[in-house]
Formats: structure tokens, C-alpha cells, sequence
């Protein structure tokens, strides 16, 4: 029997829905949705802990509206002068709906399939045991040090309970491998938290292989960790922080696929199209792997005789939109070799880069990167002989609904099949509902964050089956730092606030006002010149982004 | 008892206790409205109103008006006390109309039965709203706005509350209350909200305009008036 000391309410019946149960408590038993609440019932003759959310608090008996009438005067202060005693005259209706007891055999939450009875005693689950059975950590008992467990990332604690009371530890294999998403609107904290993450990888428990698309130069601040004890392993072991910046960034031509030159040339005509991609086909078949716009002309000039027309045009835009673009090169390609590694975060920093090339090295380097998961599962050469955990900001650039990128088809490859492969995508975004859906839908880890555009909460209702309505509706009232963890890393989603980072973050707003001044005064300094400032192309980490 | 001994009593004390300041109303030398003659439950009294015959200074109308709050002293274990109340009605009876008064059986008897009403007279109802103690200086001090536990009796005198002991018996630390409303709101009645609200409208103007309680008051009075109106099905 439950001792009644720490109990908050008692079960009043059941309520709408099936797993839905309604109860009592006085005010001082301050409950909030999204507690957790347990009592006990006997499964199988033994006593079990079932679990439950509470959804919905509502007031069945207060202070009369009518004591409200002057906003000057406090209600408690007419129910004073009325003799009404204002501590303990309120009662509180709370519908909570079972998740179920922690079944130490399948490791997860099983449902009793039964509401609790009337008067059954509600205590607030404690701390150590949600730890345990909330995050997905296959714990064998319901009450576990999850600290000391290897392979798990602290993200942050209960949003509703005291900061650093009930911690959640998610399993760093369930994310990377079956894929991450991080949904949110600008500014509610999405590259703070995927920086939180990071950090709990690199930690000497994990020493993960991460690569980081940062179209905005974000992640600047994450060499902090190195030289920082809290990131150093007894054995010596200190993670490595790699920059690319566009300057390391090569595309080598022969990687690219006769889509993506598609989609780089300028609306070529259908004639040209059939011609380039029989020559391309032409030089994929050869055996060199370095060759230029150059052997790509003459082999066209091979086939179709070197006074085409069409080939004419060809070279003319093939030179403009490659040859002249040093992002791509007959020969230098990113080395694989060099840009992953165990216990390595490698950010490419391709903030100055337009969104064309953004999508074209992303491409590249994850069609790249497959082939190697892909080789070194089938026992073949690889250069990646560990899995890799690859995060993307702006994911909807990435993996557009639209479908209008090269990437997106790589990107979808890699989050259908990539976890038999040990290749892992964590997708940002502010614009879940620019996202391809498959893409989405296979993103089996979701933390959402704030947001407030209808159609981007519909596409997380959409994608994100685990999260129950309950969960979804606290979505636009969080605040930086608040967020809903769902899927495939949880038994069952939990609201959180996400923990502070150890690195300082690297993505504020831009000191808009500073900003104009400043460049107002250098204009005053240099009257003669009429350049505009220059806020930078392609780079959104402005006030807000515009996609 | 003989009535007209105990107004002669009474009478004595009068003239003797006169005020000593006006800061602190003298208990004693307050008004007499009237004496009790029977109740209707252990909160609810019936006073028959003082005329000239009975005693000095009989009430003069505006003293004894609906909403006016009286006391009635009590010593209990050698602490006087004010058990307070207000008028919450009144009835006046014609022994000689319609018969609706007790009626007295012989005219020349009359004096010798008090508990029966002989003469055109008015009754007042009054409600115990709380006590206080009466203090060294004549004025009330710990007042409670709990149910009295003392009973009156018959020929207890009903003595008008003067304005300062009012509202000393209505703050409790700088704080205005009615907590006795529940109670007077069952006890008056049909007349209950009126009461309710003849009383804020006295606490009101013995307060100074700037007082914070004054705004406490409206709210309450905005209550009072709107269940009033919701119990007639007005809204
Ligand atoms: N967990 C957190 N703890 C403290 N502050 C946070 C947290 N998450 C976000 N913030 C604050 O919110 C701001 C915006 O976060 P950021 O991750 O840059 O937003 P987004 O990437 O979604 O646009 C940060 O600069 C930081 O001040
Ligand atoms: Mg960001």
C-alpha cells in the first residue's frame, strides 16, 4: 500500500478515453500537465507502478469569478473580508492518461488494461525511476543509475520539475542510427541543442564520428571542448574539432552524377540534355576518375562531331557553371579519411557558399560517404569503417519537399536504409513542413521545439506518430530551451528544457542596430565610396530566416 | 422581572456613564433601541423598539432604521463583551388589528405580563453577527466575526452601535470584513442582500474616501448585489 505522506490526489473515475483516468487534488499539491503520476496495481500478483501523464488540470472549486472584479483588488483579499479561508478552499480536476508499467523483460512501457479504481492513491513518480524508464535505455529494472550507463547523451531534466531534478539521459545509438530531426522556429534553440547533443557525443563515453553541414557558421564555438577536461577520456582520449571551410571544400567533377550537372546548367534544351548525358555516361564508364570539362567536351565533340551546335552550348554553360567554379575540380575531392574519424566532429563551414553548391557538396559527400557505410557493411575496402552520424541545419534546403535538390534523393536513400548501415542523419529545421515526408517520417528521434505556423505543426503531427496529441499541443508555448523529446530514443515523449551548453553558443542574433550605425559611420569616414553594406549572400543567421 | 424596574436601571446608568472622549464612544451612554422579547433560532432575535412610556430617550427613527448595527452586552466569566448585530427587519404589530400580535388578556394586567405585547408597538428583527470584547476605555477590542455561542435573554437591551465601534468590529489588522455574510445572508432572508448592502453603504462612509478597503467594499457589495439578482432570476 501506497504511503499516503506522499501522495497528491486520488483517483476520482474513469475518464473519456479508454487509457484515460480523472482525479482529485487540493491545491497545495500543485500538479502541472505533463507530470508524471504512479500508483500501483497488481499485474500477475505482483505489484507494479503504472505510470501516468497528466493531461488536462482544471478548477471544479475556487474563489467565485465575482471576487475578481477590481483588478486592484486581489481576490484574496475579498475572500478575506468574507471569511473565506483562501489556502485550502480549491480542488483541482486533473484528467491523466496511462502510459502503462515499466515490463522489465521487453524494456519498455506495457499497458495494464485497466484504470485504476476510484480512490486508488496518485503519488508524483520519482525522480530516479522516470530516469530510468522514460528514455529508451533498456534498463532491466525500473529504478537504475542512469549516470553511470555508457552510450547516453544528458539533454536536459523534466520541464516540470526543478531544474536538474529529473534528468533525461537518451541513448546515443537509438538517434544516430534510426536518425534524428530537431523542429522548431528560428530562436527557439535548435543548433543550441543539437550543439548540447554534440558535446554528450564527443564525451570520452561515446567518441562519435560527426560531420556537421553549417550553412550558417554556427558551430564555430565547438573547439571549445578541446583542451577542456570535461571532454578528456582517462586514456589520453580528447575529442577533435575539424573546420572546412569553402576554401577545403572540393567537388571532384567525376562525382557527380548527371543529375546533379542538370540541375546546375542553366534550363539547357532537351537536346542538350540528351547530349550531355550520353557523353557523361561516356566518361563514368572510363576507367580515369580525373578528368575535366575539358575530356568531357572533347568526348561530346567525339560523338556528335565538334561543329554541334547543341555541344557548342554545352561548353559554354559547362564552363561558366563548373570549370569556373572552384568548388568543383578535375581531381581534388574531400577526403573521406580526413573528414571522419572516431572521437572527430567535423563541421564544414559553408556559409559563403551559394545554396546550389551547399546542395552540391552535400550531395556529393553523402553520396560519397554511403558508399563507404555501404562497402565496409559488405565486407569490401572502405574508408569509413565506423558508423557515422552526419547533422544538417536548414534540412528543408537539404531534403526539400519540393524536391528541388540534388540531395534530397541521397537524403532520402540514407534515412530509409542508412540504418542498416550505421549511417545516421540528424535533419534541423524551422520549416518542418518544407521538408520532404519521407524524409521526415523516417527521422525515428524527434525533438520539437517551439513553433508556432500551423502548417509546421501539422507536418509534426504528420511525421511524428509517437508523440501524442497531449504533447503536441504544449508546442507553441515553449520557450528557448523547452522542448518535446519523442520517438525512437523514448518510451514515451517527455517535455523537457534542455540543459546548458559547455561550449559557449555560437548563434545569437546579429546587433541589427549596432550594425547599421556602424556601417553608417564607415560611410560617413569614406564619402567618396558608394558601397552598400553587406549583409552577406546566402547567409540567414539575420534577424530571421526568410525560408 | 418588572419592565419598567429594569428601565429604570438602565435609566441610572445612563446618567451616570457619560463619555469621557470622543475618540473612544462610551459603550454605556449609546442609544437604547429597544429590549429583546424572543428569538427564532440562536441567531435571530426579536427586539420591541422603545417608546416614549419605556424610557428617557426612546430611538429616534434614523437610530433604529433598517442596516443599523447594534450590540447587546454580556459578561460572560467577568469579561463584559458587546454581542454584535444588526437590524435586519422590522414588523410592527396592532394587538386591537386583525389580532396578528399576542394578545393580552386583560387591559389592566398589562404591565405584569411582559412577554406579551399589549400595545401598537414595533418589533425589530436582529442578527448576531459576532462579539467583541469591551475594552477599559469603552470602546471594543478582539472582535470575531465567528458565531456567537452566548444566548440573550429576554429583556436584554439592544443598545444602537455607534460608528467607530463599527468599524473597530469590522477590521481585523487594517483589514475590512464581513466575515459573518454567509450567515446574515441565511438568517435575513429575502431582505439579505439589502442588509448586506445597507451595511457596506454605513462602513463605507465612516471610512475616509481614500481607504483601500473602500474599493474592497465595492467589490463585495458587486457580489452580494449579483446573487441577489441571480437568486430572484433577474440574470
Ligand atoms: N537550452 C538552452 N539553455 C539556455 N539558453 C538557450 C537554450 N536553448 C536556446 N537558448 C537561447 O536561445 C537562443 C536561440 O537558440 P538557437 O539554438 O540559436 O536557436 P535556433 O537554432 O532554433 O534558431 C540562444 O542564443 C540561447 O540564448
Ligand atoms: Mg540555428
Amino acid at each position: 500500500m501506497a504511503d499516503r505522506s506522499d501522495v497528491v490526489g486520488t483517483v476520482a473515475g474513469p475518464g473519456d478515453d479508454p487509457n484515460e483516468f480523472v482525479f482529485v487534488t487540493p491545491s497545495d499539491k500543485s500538479i502541472k500537465t505533463g507530470e508524471f503520476i504512479t500508483y500501483t496495481v497488481p499485474v500477475e500478483d505482483e505489484p507494479r507502478s503504472v505510470f501516468a501523464r497528466v493531461t488536462n488540470r482544471e478548477l471544479i472549486r475556487g474563489l467565485p469569478e465575482g471576487f475578481l472584479a477590481d483588478p486592484e483588488v486581489g481576490p484574496e483579499t475579498v475572500a478575506a473580508t468574507l471569511g473565506v479561508p483562501t489556502d485550502d478552499t480549491e480542488l483541482y480536476r486533473l484528467t491523466a492518461t496511462v502510459i502503462g508499467y515499466y515490463d522489465t523483460n521487453m524494456t519498455t512501457f506495457a499497458n495494464p488494461r485497466q484504470l485504476p479504481d476510484p480512490g486508488t492513491p496518485l503519488s508524483i513518480a520519482p525522480h530516479q525511476q522516470l530516469e530510468t524508464v522514460l528514455p529508451n535505455l533498456g534498463c532491466e529494472t525500473d529504478s537504475t543509475d542512469v549516470t553511470t550507463l555508457d552510450g547516453v547523451a544528458h539533454i536536459g531534466w523534466l520541464l516540470n520539475r526543478p531544474a536538474e531534478a529529473t534528468n533525461l539521459h537518451i541513448p546515443i545509438e537509438e538517434f544516430a542510427s534510426t536518425h534524428l530531426a530537431i523542429l522548431a522556429s528560428t530562436g527557439s534553440g535548435k543548433s543550441y541543442t543539437a550543439s548540447v547533443l554534440i558535446e554528450e557525443m564527443m564525451r570520452p563515453t561515446s567518441r562519435a564520428s560527426l560531420l556537421v553541414f553549417d550553412p550558417h557558421g554556427e558551430y564555430d564555438t565547438l573547439a571549445e571542448m578541446q583542451g577542456e577536461e570535461a571532454f578528456q577520456g582517462e586514456d589520453g582520449y580528447e575529442p577533435s574539432i575539424e573546420y572546412y571551410d569553402p576554401e577545403r571544400l572540393r567537388v571532384r567533377i567525376s562525382e557527380l552524377e548527371i543529375g546533379d550537372v542538370m540541375a546546375i546548367l542553366d534550363n539547357p534544351s532537351n537536346r542538350m540534355q540528351e547530349r550531355l548525358s550520353t557523353a557523361w555516361r561516356a566518361m563514368q564508364r572510363q576507367e580515369s576518375r580525373t578528368w575535366g570539362i575539358d575530356e568531357l567536351i572533347a568526348e561530346m565533340e567525339r560523338i556528335y562531331g565538334d561543329d554541334d551546335a547543341s555541344v557548342g552550348a554545352l561548353e559554354w554553360r559547362l564552363r561558366r557553371s563548373i570549370e569556373r567554379n572552384d568548388l568543383f575540380h578535375p581531381e581534388e575531392n574531400v577526403p573521406l579519411d580526413e573528414i571522419v574519424d572516431p572521437g572527430q566532429c567535423t563541421v564544414l563551414q559553408m556559409d559563403t557558399l551559394d545554396r546550389r553548391d551547399q546542395q552540391l557538396i552535400t550531395t556529393v559527400l553523402l553520396r560519397r560517404m554511403y558508399r563507404e557505410r555501404l562497402g565496409d557493411v559488405r565486407d569490401r575496402d572502405s574508408d569509413i569503417e565506423h558508423p557515422i552520424f552526419a547533422l544538417f541545419e536548414e534540412g528543408h534546403r537539404f531534403a526539400p519537399a519540393s524536391g528541388e535538390a540534388p540531395s534530397l534523393g541521397i537524403m532520402r536513400t540514407i534515412t530509409s536504409e542508412g540504418r542498416k548501415f550505421g549511417f545516421g542523419l540528424g535533419i534541423i529545421s524551422q520549416r518542418p513542413s518544407k521538408i520532404d515526408q519521407d524524409v521526415l517520417s523516417q527521422c525515428g528521434t524527434q525533438i520539437s521545439m517551439q513553433i508556432k505556423n500551423p502548417s509546421d505543426q501539422d507536418a509534426i503531427k504528420n511525421s511524428v506518430e509517437a508523440a501524442g496529441e497531449d504533447v503536441l499541443r504544449e508546442l507553441p508555448g515553449l520557450t528557448p530551451g523547452q522542448a518535446v523529446v519523442s520517438g525512437d530514443a523514448m518510451n514515451t515523449p517527455a517535455l523537457i528544457q534542455v540543459r546548458q551548453r559547455r561550449t559557449s553558443h555560437g548563434a545569437g542574433s546579429r546587433p541589427v542596430i549596432e550594425e547599421w550605425r556602424e556601417a553608417y559611420d564607415e560611410r560617413q569616414r569614406e564619402p567618396t565610396q558608394s558601397e552598400s553594406a553587406d549583409f552577406g549572400e546566402g547567409d540567414s543567421t539575420g534577424v530571421q530566416s526568410l525560408d | 422581572m418588572h419592565r419598567s424596574t429594569t428601565r429604570q436601571q438602565y435609566g441610572d446608568e445612563a446618567m451616570t456613564d457619560t463619555p469621557t472622549n470622543v475618540d473612544s464612544p462610551d459603550l454605556d451612554s449609546c442609544v437604547r433601541i429597544g429590549s429583546i422579547v424572543s428569538s427564532n433560532s440562536h441567531l435571530d432575535y426579536v427586539a420591541e423598539v422603545y417608546k416614549e412610556r419605556d424610557c428617557d430617550r426612546p430611538p429616534e427613527l434614523h437610530e433604529r432604521e433598517f442596516g443599523q448595527p447594534v450590540f447587546i452586552k454580556k459578561t460572560v466569566d467577568g469579561t463584559e463583551h458587546a454581542v454584535m448585530g444588526v437590524i435586519y427587519d422590522t414588523q410592527l404589530v396592532d394587538p386591537d388589528q386583525g389580532r396578528t400580535g399576542p394578545r393580552l388578556a386583560q387591559d389592566d394586567q398589562a404591565q405584569f405580563t411582559p412577554g406579551y405585547i399589549e400595545e401598537r408597538t414595533t418589533l425589530a428583527g436582529v442578527a448576531l453577527l459576532g462579539t467583541a470584547e469591551i475594552a477599559e476605555d469603552g470602546g471594543i477590542q478582539e472582535p470575531t466575526h465567528q458565531m456567537p455561542r452566548w444566548t440573550l435573554e429576554v429583556e436584554d437591551t439592544v443598545f444602537q452601535c455607534p460608528d467607530q465601534v463599527t468599524v473597530s468590529f469590522h477590521t481585523v489588522d487594517d483589514q475590512i470584513q464581513l466575515a459573518y455574510m454567509d450567515r446574515l445572508l441565511d438568517i435575513a432572508g429575502d431582505l439579505g442582500s439589502e442588509v448586506i448592502v445597507a451595511l457596506i453603504g454605513r462602513l463605507r462612509g465612516m471610512l475616509p474616501d481614500n481607504d483601500p478597503n473602500q474599493r474592497v467594499l465595492d467589490v463585495v457589495e458587486q457580489n452580494v448585489q449579483w446573487q441577489a439578482r441571480e437568486q430572484r432570476g433577474m440574470v
